[in-house]
């Protein structure tokens, strides 16, 4: 998307952005845990299953077409100086995924792709073993790590489970159409990131246990929360609003706390607001269906009246006549495909399972319509997303 | 914005030695008697056709009708008796008020008695609309302590801002038998206002889907011509020393005057609902939609002289639809001083009256009222629903809170009530209100009593634009 290239870019200047388009999450623990492709139905179910993850965690965002699996160039990787994300002076490109030999991920093992987005390890330097251990220098996991682009959001990508990181793999190897497009190799620091994935800084391998210092257990549906929990951390939102895929960070979810969490879109600085339940400064006053509306039609919660909406156009049934989008770059393009319930479970964290935090953040800029040109269906194609497979997809 | 609370800084800011009103101050003359157009001039009282005393009866009709507004050009456009403004209704405390409305319209409204303390039937509310060719009476008592000024306009469901912008909105003089002003005070009213004029001088209202349209809804029609009392930069004479009461209405749908005088102060003495306790020396005076003021304005120039009302920038506004040139100052009128003699020093008293406090030991529910973009409480309004119910008599303290990056001037219909505090932090001066401005992420707490008429009241943001669209609640005391 042309924006996520130009918000990056800002953020150049620092190099920890860790994420903000970023993708991820798992689609549902509740899709069979299918490790073997013993049957081919098995397989396709794996496929979909990747796909809807791939689809509703943005993966499209930086390796092309949001969650458009219909748009040209779907997951097909850079293509353009356009997308080159600078981190400080080096310029970083989003690889294609497709399994084209030559150009995409056929090169690489099904083992070698889980251990990057597991561990971040890029494949084709890490020697295509088991990792068992997630500290560099213990067990197998490497003494110099060579790690993916901080761009690249592993660091909540890892928290997935296991099937789903093979649901993922399936469906970049056998759900897509092999594309050759050859993406010029990303720059990186001597220590090849590792400075920016020290334990302080990304955190704890698995997920320090709920509730953390910045969350409340025991309001509401536990089991929802604990949804809801796993699916805000695997889907990197804190790693725009504050704090990263880790409970444990000083901020987490309470919001932009100075502009160095600034995006520029074109003239505009955009902020991420603070998602914890505050009544003044957060999320408190807002009903849960509100925030369910803001991640399934983007309509801002302060902003749009408290009622189910009933269509996806501007003008029919509740959807507002002008709506009131969120800013770029919140991805609720991609947000949007994943399933009610997750979406509920989001809103019943948020809600429920985090500590309010007072923390005030700046309105955000942008042109008249509220975004509404960035959202067409041109832009961000169709909710459901087209149907499996299509152009860009095949099937077995 | 220093408040000066004592006799002698308002006397200095009068800049009288004096102690004692001159024995001959008579009302001065509204500057050089002759036909000059650019004059403010006030706009025609309404006839009382009673004869029983202590009663106001006056005829009060909406039509269509062509007026010019900018010189030289013809505009179509709705006026109360032919005027636009519309005529003056003034009255007195205890006075009772009988209008005779005809609404001669091509489409249904009401008149809404903005700030006064009446019976619902007679608020003028969305709930009484009035067919074309309908009549309606409105009755109404004066209140004692009600002195202040008020104003009228439309009130029909999604339609008030159009029929404001076409020309219907009027003042309300409400007079106390014992107001603490000196007599020999010239009195002004200056009804503010905008609109916007396609070249041949017809008001212009863009299509709600173009580019402006959207503008308008977002900030409200917001207009490029100001107006006071439907002029464009008409002149007030004042005579060097003299000071003068004016009466100020913001009529417009969506601006916000943020008035200053370059290098001269106000003294403000009223609001909506009537003079304050005590004067205040204020550098400039923000007065959001639907707001009155009274001032004291003193002729500090020299004479043949002239100077500039202005309204400074005041940024109300989302940043995604803040207008290029908002933070220029505007012109609003100018001020000539004559070349008359000096006037003779006035006093002001340190002391204008007493407002009673509303006991907020007594308040027995305290409510969140939630301003959002369009949305009260995160609801459009529902004429069928009631969202808000108050026991008759209930004292209740309510916390308006704007959620949103943009002002909304907030309105309560048929009670004034006294703000408590802003943020958190109390307000040093009790006033009555009946519409207050809510700044962008703001809050305001305000007492108020419902003490009698029971009934449905609206509640709402006055961009009317923001009205219009559902920005508005219903408020059932019973």
């Amino acid at each position: 998307m042309r924006w996520l290239s130009s918000s990056w870019r800002a953020c150049g200047s620092s190099m920890v952005v860790v994420s903000f388009a970023a993708c991820m999450g798992q689609t549902g623990g509740s899709a069979p845990a299918t490790t073997t492709m013993a049957s081919s139905q098995g397989q396709t179910e794996q496929v979909l299953r990747g796909r809807a993850i791939v689809v509703s965690n943005a993966c499209g965002d930086c390796h092309g077409q949001g969650g458009n699996p219909a748009g040209p160039g779907w997951l097909a990787g850079w293509k353009s100086p356009q997308q080159d994300f600078p981190i400080g002076p080096f310029m970083t490109r989003p690889r294609n995924l497709t399994p084209d030999s030559a150009t995409g991920i056929t090169r690489y093992s099904d083992r070698q792709i889980f251990n990057a987005l597991r561990f971040g390890l890029r494949p084709s330097a890490t020697p295509d073993v088991e990792i068992t251990s997630s500290v560099p220098g213990q067990g197998n996991h490497p003494a110099k790590p060579n790690y993916l682009a901080p761009t690249m959001p592993w660091v909540a990508w890892r928290h997935m489970s296991d099937a789903d990181l093979r649901a993922i793999i399936a469906y970049l190897r056998h759900g897509l159409k092999p594309v050759s497009n050859k993406v010029e190799d990303s720059q990186a620091p001597p220590d090849f990131w590792a400075s920016e994935n020290t334990a302080e800084k990304i955190g704890p391998y698995p997920v320090a246990p709920h509730p953390t210092a910045n969350e409340v257990a025991g309001q509401g549906d536990q089991a929802k929360v604990l949804r809801g929990r796993a699916l805000v951390i695997t889907k990197d939102c804190a790693g725009c609003h504050g704090g990263g895929p880790n409970p444990l960070a000083k901020g987490y979810l309470a919001g932009m706390t100075d502009s160095t969490g600034e995006f520029k879109i074109g003239p505009f600085k955009t902020r991420p607001r603070n998602l914890t339940p505050d009544n003044t400064t957060g999320i408190g006053r807002f009903s849960e269906r509100q925030i369910f509306n803001a991640l399934r039609f983007g309509l801002r919660p302060g902003e749009t009246p408290d009622v189910e909406i009933t269509s996806t156009t501007p003008g029919q049934g509740n959807f507002p006549a002008v709506p009131k989008y969120m800013a770029v770059p919140m991805p609720w393009p991609t947000w949007r495909h994943m399933p009610d319930e997750e979406l509920w479970a989001i809103a019943a964290y948020l809600k429920n399972g985090v500590k309010p935090v007072s923390n005030k953040v700046a309105d955000s800029e942008g042109p008249p319509d509220f975004w509404a040109s960035e959202y067409t269906v041109a832009k961000i194609g169709t909710h459901p997303p087209a149907p499996f497979p299509t152009t860009n997809e095949r099937a077995r | 914005m220093t408040p000066s609370a004592t006799l002698l800084t308002v006397l200095a800011l009068l800049g009288s030695p004096a102690m004692l009103a001159a024995p001959d101050a008579r009302e001065l003359p509204e500057g050089p008697s002759r036909p000059d157009s650019d004059i403010l001039l006030s706009p025609p009282s309404l006839a009382n056709i009673s004869r029983v005393p202590r009663t106001v009866e006056v005829k009060l009709t909406a039509a269509e009708t062509k007026l010019s507004i900018l010189p030289g050009k013809i505009s179509d456009v709705f006026a109360y008796n032919g005027k636009l403004p519309g005529p003056t209704l003034e009255v007195r405390e205890g006075d009772r008020v009988i209008v005779h409305f005809t609404n001669d319209l091509p489409v249904e409204t009401t008149v809404h008695w903005h700030g006064m303390h009446l019976p619902y039937e007679s608020d003028g509310s969305p709930f009484h609309p009035i067919p074309p060719g309908g009549k309606r009476v409105y009755t109404f008592t004066l209140r004692p302590g009600s002195a202040g000024t008020y104003w009228y306009h439309p009130h029909p469901d999604h339609k008030t801002g159009y029929q404001i912008a076409k020309g219907l909105y009027g003042a309300i003089i409400v007079r106390a038998p014992d107001d603490p002003l000196p007599a020999t005070l010239t009195e002004k009213l200056l009804i503010l206002s905008d609109n916007r004029f396609q070249p041949d001088g017809a008001l212009d209202f863009p299509d709600p889907h173009s580019s402006e349209g959207l503008t308008d809804r977002e900030n409200g029609r917001e207009c490029a011509v100001i107006l006071v009392n439907g002029r464009v930069m008409p002149t007030i004479d004042i005579r060097p020393g003299e000071v003068q009461r004016w009466r100020v209405i913001n009529a417009s749908a969506a601006r916000i005057f943020r008035l200053a005088i370059p290098g001269q102060t106000f003294v403000q003495v009223g609001t909506d609902g009537g003079l304050f306790e005590k004067p205040v020396e204020m550098n400039e005076i923000l007065i959001s939609n639907s707001e009155r003021v009274e001032l004291l304005v003193r002729g500090s120039g020299k004479p043949g002289e002239t100077t500039v009302l202005q309204t400074l920038p005041y940024d109300r506004y989302v940043p995604q639809t803040r207008p290029v040139d908002w933070n220029k100052p505007r012109d609003v009128l100018k001020l000539r001083y004559t070349t008359q003699p000096p006037a003779p020093p006035v006093v002001i008293p340190a002391m204008l009256r007493s407002i009673p406090a509303i006991d907020t030991t007594k308040a027995t529910v305290r409510r969140n009222i939630t301003l959002s973009a369009g949305l009260i409480n995160g609801k459009t309004m529902d004429m069928s629903r009631v969202d808000v119910t108050a026991k008759l008599g209930a004292t209740e303290i309510w916390e308006v809170e704007n959620i949103v990056g943009m002002d909304h001037p907030f309105h309560l219909h048929g009670f004034q009530f006294q703000l408590l505090d802003r943020n958190g932090v109390p307000e040093k001066d009790r006033r009555w209100k009946d519409s207050i401005n809510v700044p962008k992420h703001e809050t305001a707490r305000f007492v108020v009593r419902f003490d009698n008429h029971p009934g449905l009241w609206m509640l709402h943001c006055h961009i009317l634009d923001h009205e219009d669209h559902g920005m508005m609640a219903i408020l059932e005391v019973k």
